[in-house]
């Protein structure tokens, strides 16, 4: 066959081909079943075999199986015979599930054409699972309901199907009633996929667009980027431009997710899978940028493409000093497949070297500590998480504070201002109370209340600085509504208030690292809190030792932790030293989680104070 | 090092029985309750046992001390004792001015008992008083009340031990400070060589452990660690008990040896079910465990059970269940922590260590002359933590380069 041959038919075949693709993602909320759905559809779809079958086929990181949530996005591709006797092409695409990622999640809805949206029916709709059908029905997908765990007890899908007709106005009889822990409605799940989803457009022969949706490192090939082909074509060979970060580089290969990486000649317009092109760094890679073709750009990029940046910043200090360079190296290890992680060095009096990282949210730097510890044996004192303040000076200049020790002098300072968020809230009506009650002491401004269905739960909307979400307020959430509210939120702007920072001293010295920024008719009752919980978690040293709260040099609030008493008098008998001897190993240990600041041992968790204090 | 050279150095030896009339639910020691038909064949397991330690290099080594621990070794009939005290002479050597003791409690000593003991050459009895208050002794489990404790010391003094150490536990929750002050001076007023003043230590595992635990027993105050442990050393320093570790008081030259050997670093031998013993690499040698070359001592532990130790000994030899090996920081660590428990304090020899322990001293917790540092009475009350401030962080296993920014 001719070279021009292939070129006239091809129009034709690749709309053939594009009839018979599905791209879809499943939303829903953490539990409600997602992974147990995902691993269905690989086992009846015969993608992997039941034996090959590791429960929670998609969560590759064992912090995702162990958490139940999904940290990247991972693409599979399946072969299912329809019962209209043809063979169609699946794409799932699943998404990371949190709060934190909720653009990644845009970017992966973004690649799909239809969402399966997963519904728990003992639970019904979360405040976040809507954050994202709102966001998939932007996009224009299609949205196939699936009420989830129909074989549990308490479940009532009725109920949630009503549910589901009110809030998002799928007819109740489309929801799809499932379980894919028996697998019951697994196939009719996968008929809808067929039936009520649409394939992609795109066209084959126009200028490449390729949507980037995730990426990931892999040390042999370098970067794996993960796309959905819009329009024209991609191949190994094919040159291509990044079209926001701007970079070029050469296709070595292309391939789909079987769910392993298998090679293919090309991906055209309504494929998904990776290609990989000598990528060095994930930064090169940005979700959500297009790919084109360097020699036939398109002349416009895809939508919705956002430079990602850190919502929350934290200092990283290893507990001995040594562990410096090590903890510079775990950090660029991270950072190779972790776009949204950012950091430099930081030099704190108490805490020594160590790095100021950004995170998109507190379920991201948890993520990231705990990797550091558990993949490379850190052992890291974490600050409190800080968010960005603008502040202004009376000199005209503008500055971004991500560090509490770090603002200026306050008569230097004309104004700070601070990030707010718009906060929705699922909560059901009994618990609304204490929610709204937390909203206020969090500095809420409450902007509207919703019922859906009416008189059954409410959808509540709060005004709230970015600060106070970040300190305790997602365990407080659940705490007062019994686990049953789920919140979503996003950056709304900046807003001038009168904050102050609030030192504390130890044994008469400030502690750099303990430093927090508070609203001004807050400090007091803050500081009091706060010196009283690190009372409680700095154990009492061979003398007294003093804990203050300070604004602006002036002492707001004091507590003593008495000098020990009493440590030894045991006896030490018979010839058993070696259990002395293990028992003063293990205190040794003990110490040395502690870090020394000046004469005095302070925990880990002193660092963390802030964040438990009961408001 | 080998084996001969080890011997320059004095040796002890520890014989464990684990017989005892009751269980005194405080107690974690390795113990049987009644089993009077194990005692003959425990015993034979123990002298086997004997020879075969003798066997790996230190034969006919006269012994510095020979300690009968228990468990309750006054349980044991004369002639039990006798046989094995005579292994001991026989696979070993007891030197001419040798401590031998014997631990015994005062129920139904006798003073035929006493002079049997002192004839068979036991020159020390450490007597389980514990307590002189009845209700406290309930508490405690002690089979014995105060009017039999008092006997057993006239019975013991009276056959003519002079070098008797008498055990006192304080901080029973039972027991107030004046109750506790008049026992300690009661039994100050007989005027033994010796006092061990311990605090009652609630034992992980123990029946006592699980009382408190549930709530059915009361757990002692730290309150009364303080003030019964204060009150004890100013009654026995006044009675010339002079307090020479932690919890133990003695006139002067009637220290425990067998005791300070422990605290002192020195070598001991073990034998019997849960006894511990601490040799060198090359006495270990001889015995058939071999050591890396960075190991400058090994201590090795028996099995705890009787019967299973019985069993072992009747096939191996020996009733070892582990050992392990001391390298030279953990020498230094286990010396810096017993030696900061004697009176005469331990020789600091890095200079980190005597710039910690200068600030200790500014606390009021150690005393330094030279570079030789005695904890003070308060900072005999933290010695813990005094100990983990002078052995500074765990040291680092492996090099690492590292200055920030050297990258």
């Amino acid at each position: 066959m001719g070279r021009q041959s292939v070129g006239i038919i091809a129009p034709q075949m690749a709309s053939q081909a594009t009839s018979r693709i599905r791209n879809f993602s499943i939303i829903a909320h953490i539990d409600h079943g997602k992974s147990t759905l995902a691993d269905r559809l690989l086992e009846l779809t015969g993608t992997v075999s039941a034996r090959d079958l590791t429960e929670q086929m998609l969560d590759t990181m064992d912090l995702e199986r162990e958490r139940g949530i999904t940290i990247k996005a991972q693409a599979v591709r399946m072969s299912y015979q329809a019962q209209d006797g043809l063979t169609y092409e699946f794409n799932l695409i699943d998404t990371p599930g949190h709060v934190d990622f909720a653009y990644e999640v845009s970017r992966a809805l973004a690649a799909c054409e239809g969402a399966l949206l997963v519904v728990d029916a003992s639970q019904g709709i979360e405040a976040q699972t809507l954050a994202n059908v709102y966001k998939a029905l932007e996009l224009g997908l299609e949205i196939v309901p699936v009420v989830n765990k129909i074989d549990l007890p308490q479940a009532d899908p009725e109920l949630v199907r009503e549910e589901i007709a009110r809030v998002i106005g799928i007819p109740a009889e489309r929801s799809i009633l499932a379980s894919a822990r028996t697998g019951e409605g697994v196939d009719r799940i996968l008929e809808a996929v067929v039936t009520a989803l649409p394939p992609p457009v795109g066209d084959a022969e126009a200028p490449l667009r390729a949507l980037i949706f995730d990426c990931k490192y892999d040390a042999y090939r370098g970067v794996v980027v993960y796309v959905r082909v819009m329009d024209g074509r991609l191949r190994s060979g094919t040159q291509i431009r990044m079209m926001a970060s701007q970079g070029t580089f050469a296709v070595d290969e292309v391939g789909i997710f079987r769910p392993s990486m298998v090679a293919v000649d090309e991906l055209t317009a309504g494929e998904v899978g990776y290609l990989i092109a000598s990528i060095r760094n994930v930064r090169d890679s940005k979700v959500g940028d297009t790919i084109t073709e360097v020699s036939r750009p398109a002349r416009e990029a895809l939508p919705g493409y956002r430079q990602v940046s850190p919502m929350v910043w934290a200092g990283l200090f290893p507990v001995e000093g040594d562990d410096y360079q090590g903890l510079k190296e775990a950090l660029d290890r991270l950072q190779l497949n972790d776009a949204a992680l950012t950091f430099e060095a930081e030099t704190s009096v108490a805490l020594g070297f160590g790095f100021r990282c950004g995170f998109l949210g507190l379920l991201h730097m948890e993520i990231v500590q705990e990797r550091l510890e558990r993949e490379f044996q850190l052992n890291l004192i974490t600050t409190a998480p800080s968010v960005a303040y603008r502040v202004t000076l009376r000199n005209g200049t503008d500055l971004e504070i991500d560090n509490p020790d770090q603002l200026p002098e306050v008569g230097l300072i004309e104004t700070i201002e601070e990030p707010r968020v718009k906060l929705e809230i699922v909560v059901p009506r009994e618990h609304l109370g204490g929610i709204m009650e937390l909203c206020q002491e969090r500095r809420g401004e409450f902007v509207q209340l919703e019922y859906q269905p009416p008189g059954e739960r409410a959808l509540l909307t709060y005004d709230l600085p970015l600060g106070e979400i970040i300190h305790d307020f997602y365990d407080q959430l659940k705490s007062r509504s019994r686990g049953y509210a789920s919140m979503d939120y996003q950056l709304t702007g900046y807003r001038p208030e009168q904050l102050v920072k609030l030192d504390v001293l130890v044994a008469g010295s400030r502690v750099d690292a303990l430093s927090i920024i508070v609203h001004r008719q807050q400090a007091s009752v803050q500081g009091r809190k706060l010196v009283q919980r690190l009372r409680q978690v700095i154990p009492r040293q061979l003398f007294e030792v003093a804990i203050q709260a300070a604004v602006g040099g002036k002492v707001i609030a004091r507590e003593t932790v008495p000098a020990l008493r009493k440590d030894v008098l045991a006896k030490c008998y018979g010839g058993d030293i070696t259990r002395k001897r293990k028992l003063l190993e293990k205190q040794r240990e003990g110490k040395q989680r502690m870090k020394r600041v000046g004469s005095v041992e302070i925990p880990q968790e002193a660092f963390m104070a802030v964040l438990s204090l009961d408001r | 090092m080998t084996a001969e050279a080890d011997l320059a150095q004095p040796l002890s030896l520890y014989l464990h029985v684990p017989f005892c009339a009751v269980h005194c639910p405080y107690c974690d020691f390795a113990i049987h309750i009644g089993a009077e038909d194990l005692h003959r064949p425990y015993i034979e397991a123990v002298i086997r046992e004997l020879r075969l330690l003798a066997a790996g290099g230190a034969e006919r080594h006269p012994l510095d001390t020979v300690y009968l621990g228990g468990g309750t070794p006054s349980l044991l009939d004369r002639q039990l004792l006798e046989d094995l005290l005579s292994a001991v002479r026989e696979a070993f050597a007891i030197a001419p001015d040798g401590e031998i003791t014997i631990e015994a409690n005062p129920t139904d000593l006798t003073d035929e008992q006493a002079r049997g003991w002192l004839a068979l050459g036991i020159n020390r009895v450490s007597l389980g008083v514990q307590s002189l208050d009845d209700r406290s002794l309930r508490w405690l489990g002690r089979n014995h009340d105060r009017s039999q404790a008092l006997a057993a010391i006239e019975v013991l003094q009276g056959a003519g031990l002079e070098n008797l150490s008498c055990d006192l536990i304080y901080a029973i929750p039972e027991q107030s400070t004046e109750v506790f002050a008049a026992g300690i001076r009661a039994l100050a007023s007989y005027s033994p060589a010796h006092v061990s003043c311990y605090e009652l230590t609630v034992e992980a595992g123990t029946p006592l452990a699980w009382s408190v635990a549930q709530g059915r027993a009361k757990a002692p105050r730290e309150r009364d660690f303080l003030e019964q442990h204060r009150l004890a050393r100013g009654v026995l320093e006044g009675a010339g008990l002079l307090q020479y570790e932690v919890s133990n008081y003695a006139r002067p030259g009637r220290e425990s040896r067998h005791n300070l050997g422990y605290w002192q670093g020195r070598h001991y031998l073990a034998a019997g079910c849960g006894a511990h013993g601490f040799v060198s690499p090359g006495m270990a040698g001889g015995w058939g465990i071999e050591t890396t070359p960075s190991a400058v001592g090994v201590r090795y532990w028996n099995l705890r059970n009787a019967s299973t130790y019985i069993k072992q000994v009747g096939a191996l030899g020996h009733g070892r269940r582990g050992q392990e090996e001391i390298d030279e920081a953990q020498r230094e660590a286990e010396r810096l922590a017993c030696g900061l428990r004697l009176r005469d304090g331990v020789e600091l020899s890095q200079p980190q260590q005597l710039a910690t322990a200068e600030d200790l001293v500014r606390l009021g917790l150690l005393t330094l002359s030279g570079s030789r540092a005695i904890a003070t009475t308060s900072g005999i009350e933290v010695l813990d933590r005094v100990t983990l401030e002078l052995l500074g962080p765990v040291p680092v296993p492996y090099p690492v380069s590292s200055l920030p920014g050297s990258n």
